[in-house]
């Protein structure tokens, strides 16, 4: 009885594992056939098509990719916009989302609505207002007017996200603090943020990879090439008429190791701030 | 201080920077669309024509429509795929960490690279797609996926459904890890089968990830773009043009930004009514 | 109080920001340009740089955007108070528009002083000069022909036709043959505008072409009608790949590659796509004369440069737009690129292959045109080319398609 339980649970798994290789593999088919693209020549595409396999294989696409999308700049450029655009929004919703998930007062509806539509908002509109209002205080072409944009613009999403994380957290554990004569900033600072470390890295990866991944905002604030982010060195990548395909597919590649970094990191910090929320 | 104040002080600074980059420009937005503009000169007044003009356009209609059809497939297969694998490999699996990799992926990739890629599955001649069929002995099923306007806009939500399945499984894996395993254990040990348990325990309590999940899924939906733009650009003939993109062609393209920002009025009015509604629902829900 | 500290950091920063405004200014020259395919790209790059060694003391900065993102970067920064100093741009109403607006430089004195008017062919001052004042540079371009597959034609005994009669006669061949006779991928939908321009160009002239261009003939006209009869008939017999909507005009190129199509009507750049085998096998023909009467039009779409109106360099950059406008400046571009350049006076020694066959080509040219979405306002060609895409899926419904087209056009009169 013992045994054949066992052993059912063992064909159970054995059942699960193959179906989710065979899912995983077929999930993963348009990567391989970007990693594919870009160990090969165009000449070789052209000639063979996309999905046959090379004719010899080749890293030059990434060298190219490299130096011609100027790839070095322009990954400097991601992250001096992206990391201060990302703490910079975290650390002003998560006071956001405290003050609405804390308190009762007059207007905390009409406010949590104001940041809700926020992130509504079909962002490609603001382009140009946006534009004229960098230019008017004059951080047009230059790094601020990205990371302000950035900064201000993803606090919808992050207000709403850790608002609804917050108003979970019980009242209790800041009446007592305030019992033993803590602020209510350190009650913020003390209490709250540690506790919403998990729901902070989770948001923490969507917007890195949001921020990271911006493209037309870029294209609008900014007019210097030396000043862009990756995105746009992809971008340039692309020709008028002619692009190379496997140059912008490796340069692609390239410019998602930094992402599986923080990815890989965050994973970490997931668990970690997770443990420390357990131990309340 | 006093009581009352504590809150605005949390919010000074926030609200302050939101005034000026979100709010105003908003504001302007609205205005702007009752304007012509071609985003250069000075815009000129002109009343509610956009608008007039946008309730008789039939490619406004196509793309509301496409946008439905976005939002429906959305809510059905990521959202679900996704909460089926966040499941699945919050057990202890072999290889679950690899698993969720391979799944993520998609979203680290840059979308360009996306777009292109499935534009390539979806080729007529030699496209991964066809070629399956084809040897899978179904071949009376092949197309020109992207160049049939009967399919096209399927074709293209697909690559879509790929990357963003990754987001909702990493939001529920994010929520999974938050419940407590002791609880699930216990109703193992009640004999609660593995439905129940789901059914019960573990639905209930991955309800604020829930919210997060449709919200984003709606936004994402709603906001639709990229995809669009580059494994199409809205054809054939606006078959797979959606709000968002039309917007953008009307506003970049065209040099119309009144008539742009009109349909982002428009755009925006409807994810409201939606996200509002849906907001009610799920307070009233807290509030019980 | 914390929160005190808190503003207090807050504001701080704020002033750094702010501070960190005025990192903006220096003396360099601001190029931006959306030269992005490669081989353009690497002769851009290196036309700046032969500049810089001409003038040791002037720093360039060259920038380089995408295609369709330049389109929309460019109004941004001709509006910025810190636009670029010289920027690649189209001829025809794309130029016109910027010109219409205030937004460019009058660079007239550029024109007197290097005397262009005398040195750049008289087609080339009136898509440069608006009012007797000269605003755009025109530096290079290129034609468009039907480029075909050397091989394939010799196979079947097939010559360059002349006539759509003997065009007709090539597709028959090749179609007996199980090959498709032309190869296009009309994803971008520009591949299948320039079909009709050219059966506009063919049947009913540059005249009308240009004028039914700028919206002031009806598409209702029964000339038009004539223009997608002569279509319908390509689309019917099957003289395109099957799906061509699924491709982009590059992906469309497998089929000319693999020798299933023989023929692509494109402009000269589809010499860099082809593989080096493949592109020493093409040729090209002159669209086929449909009408003997007509005179031969063609497709020339030119790229030049301008200069925005708030440029921080004026003096600089109209030395910059000198040079572009010289033998040397355009060298490069004729040499390496194969593109046709405008400046008279350059060497035909430059030129070689096919440069020289599209050159000859264009001299017994009568008239010239752009190309459908620059001869004509952007949206009234976003919305028509997509009419001709309807078209191109039910042909026979083409009466339908004009009144479309008509529609659009009347919405444009009317804005």
């Amino acid at each position: 009885m013992e045994l054949s339980l066992h052993q059912k649970k063992r064909i159970r798994q054995g059942i699960i594992f193959m179906a989710l290789l065979i899912f995983t593999i077929v999930w993963l088919l348009p990567v391989f056939g970007a990693v594919l693209t870009s160990i090969r020549t165009m000449d070789d595409i052209m000639d063979n098509g996309f999905w046959s396999l090379p004719e010899a294989v080749t890293f030059k696409n990434f060298a190219t990719a490299w130096s011609e999308g100027n790839l070095n700049t322009y990954l400097k450029n991601s992250f001096i916009i992206t990391i201060p655009s990302l703490i910079g929004t975290l650390a002003l919703s998560s006071l956001v989302g405290f003050a609405l998930a804390k308190y009762k007062f007059k207007g905390n509806m009409f406010i949590y609505l104001m940041f809700v539509a926020g992130m509504l908002i079909p962002f490609q509109i603001l382009l140009i207002p946006v534009f004229r209002l960098s230019n008017y205080l004059g951080i047009y072409n230059n790094y601020w007017g990205l990371i302000m944009i950035h900064t201000v613009f993803q606090m919808g999403f992050c207000s709403f996200f850790l608002r609804n994380y917050m108003i979970t957290i019980p009242e209790e554990l800041s009446e007592a603090a305030r019992i033993d004569g803590a602020s209510e900033f350190k009650i913020f600072y003390k209490i709250y943020l540690p506790l919403s470390l998990p729901a902070i890295a989770a948001l923490a990866t969507l917007e890195f990879t949001w921020i990271f991944n911006d493209y037309i905002w870029a294209l609008v604030l900014l007019r210097d090439d030396r000043l862009k982010p990756v995105t746009a060195g992809l971008a340039t990548l692309q020709g008028n008429f002619i692009t190379s395909w496997s140059v912008l597919v490796a340069g692609a590649i390239l410019a998602t190791i930094p992402t599986v970094v923080v990815f890989v990191f965050l994973q970490k910090y997931f668990i970690r701030g997770l443990t420390m929320g357990s131990g309340k | 201080m006093k009581r009352k104040y504590i809150p605005w002080a949390f919010l000074s600074i926030p609200l302050t920077f939101y005034s000026i980059w979100v709010i105003g420009p908003t504001i302007y937005t609205m205005y702007l669309s009752l304007t012509e503009w071609d985003g250069m000169t000075a815009p000129e007044f002109q009343g509610i024509d956009n608008y007039l003009k946008l309730f008789n356009d039939p490619i406004f209609y196509t793309s509301l429509v496409n946008n439905i059809k976005w939002l429906v497939i959305f809510m059905a297969i990521p959202v679900v795929v996704g909460l089926f694998l966040a499941i699945l490999l919050s057990k202890e699996i072999k290889w679950a960490r690899g698993y969720k990799a391979a799944i993520y992926s998609p979203m680290i990739l840059a979308p360009v690279v996306i777009g292109l890629i499935w534009s390539w599955i979806y080729q007529p001649q030699g496209g991964l797609l066809n070629n399956t069929l084809t040897y899978i002995g179904l071949e009376g099923l092949t197309r020109g996926w992207l160049s049939n306007p009967n399919t096209a806009l399927y074709a293209v939500i697909g690559a879509a459904v790929w990357r963003h399945t990754g987001y909702v499984m990493l939001l529920f894996l994010s929520g999974l890890t938050a419940i407590s395993p002791t609880v699930i254990e216990a109703s193992r040990i009640d004999g609660a089968s593995a439905w129940q348990r789901f059914r019960y325990i573990i639905l209930p309590l991955l309800k604020p990830t829930t919210v997060i999940v449709i919200v984003i899924t709606m936004i994402q939906s709603l906001r639709a773009f990229d995809f669009v733009s580059m494994m199409t650009r809205g054809g054939p003939f606006n078959s797979t043009n959606v709000l968002a993109h039309y917007m953008y062609t009307e506003a970049f393209k065209n040099y119309n930004m009144g008539y742009g920002a009109s349909i982002a009025v428009v755009l925006f009015a409807i994810m409201f009514i939606f996200i509002v509604m849906y907001l009610r629902q799920i307070r009233k829900g807290e509030l019980e | 109080m914390n929160f005190k500290n808190l503003s207090l950091i807050v504001i701080t920063l704020l002033m750094v920001m702010v501070l960190s405004f005025s990192a903006a200014a220096q003396d360099t020259l601001v190029v931006n340009t959306y030269t992005s395919d490669p081989a353009p790209r690497k002769a851009m790059k290196e036309l700046v740089a032969q500049y810089e060694e001409m003038n040791p003391d002037v720093d360039v900065e060259l920038n380089i955007t995408a295609h369709e993102d330049f389109k929309q970067a460019i109004r941004v920064w001709l509006t910025s108070d810190n636009p670029p100093d010289v920027f690649s741009w189209f001829a025809g109403n794309r130029a016109g528009y910027f010109v219409d607006r205030g937004l460019v430089m009058d660079i007239t004195d550029v024109w007197e002083e290097e005397n262009f008017y005398e040195k750049f062919p008289k087609a080339f001052q009136s898509i440069s000069v608006y009012d007797g004042k000269a605003y755009f540079l025109p530096h290079n371009y290129y034609w468009w022909s039907v480029f075909y597959r050397e091989s394939i034609f010799e196979e079947y005994g097939l010559e360059e036709p002349q006539t759509w009669d003997e065009f007709l006669e090539v597709g028959e061949t090749l179609k007996e043959n199980g090959i498709t006779p032309f190869a296009i991928g009309t994803k971008f939908r520009w591949t299948a505008a320039a079909f009709f321009d050219y059966f506009d160009m063919r049947i009913n002239g540059a005249k009308f072409h240009k004028d039914l261009m700028a919206g002031k003939i009806p598409f209702t006209d029964d000339r038009v009608a004539d223009v997608f009869e002569k279509w319908k008939y390509l689309i019917e017999n099957d003289y395109f790949i099957e799906n061509a909507a699924a491709y982009s005009w590059q992906e469309a190129l497998q089929f000319l590659n693999s020798g299933d199509a023989a023929m692509y009507l494109m402009g000269q750049f589809i010499l860099d796509a082809t593989s080096e085998e493949v592109s020493k096998d093409l040729d090209f023909f002159r669209f086929p004369i449909i009408d003997k009467e007509v005179p031969v039009a063609e497709d020339l779409p030119t790229d030049g440069f301008m200069i925005p109106k708030k440029a921080p360099h004026p003096e600089l950059a109209k030395d910059f737009i000198a040079f572009l406008g010289s033998v040397e400046g355009q060298r490069l571009f004729a040499e390496d690129l194969g593109r046709l350049v405008t400046n008279k006076n350059m060497d035909a020694e430059v030129y070689d292959g096919l440069t020289l066959k599209g050159r000859e080509m264009i001299d017994n040219t009568d008239e010239l045109a752009q190309f459908y979405d620059r001869d004509m306002d952007p949206e009234l060609a976003d919305k028509t080319m997509d009419s001709l895409m309807a078209f191109w899926y039910a042909p026979e419904n083409y009466r339908n398609i004009m009144e479309e087209m008509e529609a659009h056009r009347q919405n444009f009169i009317n804005d």
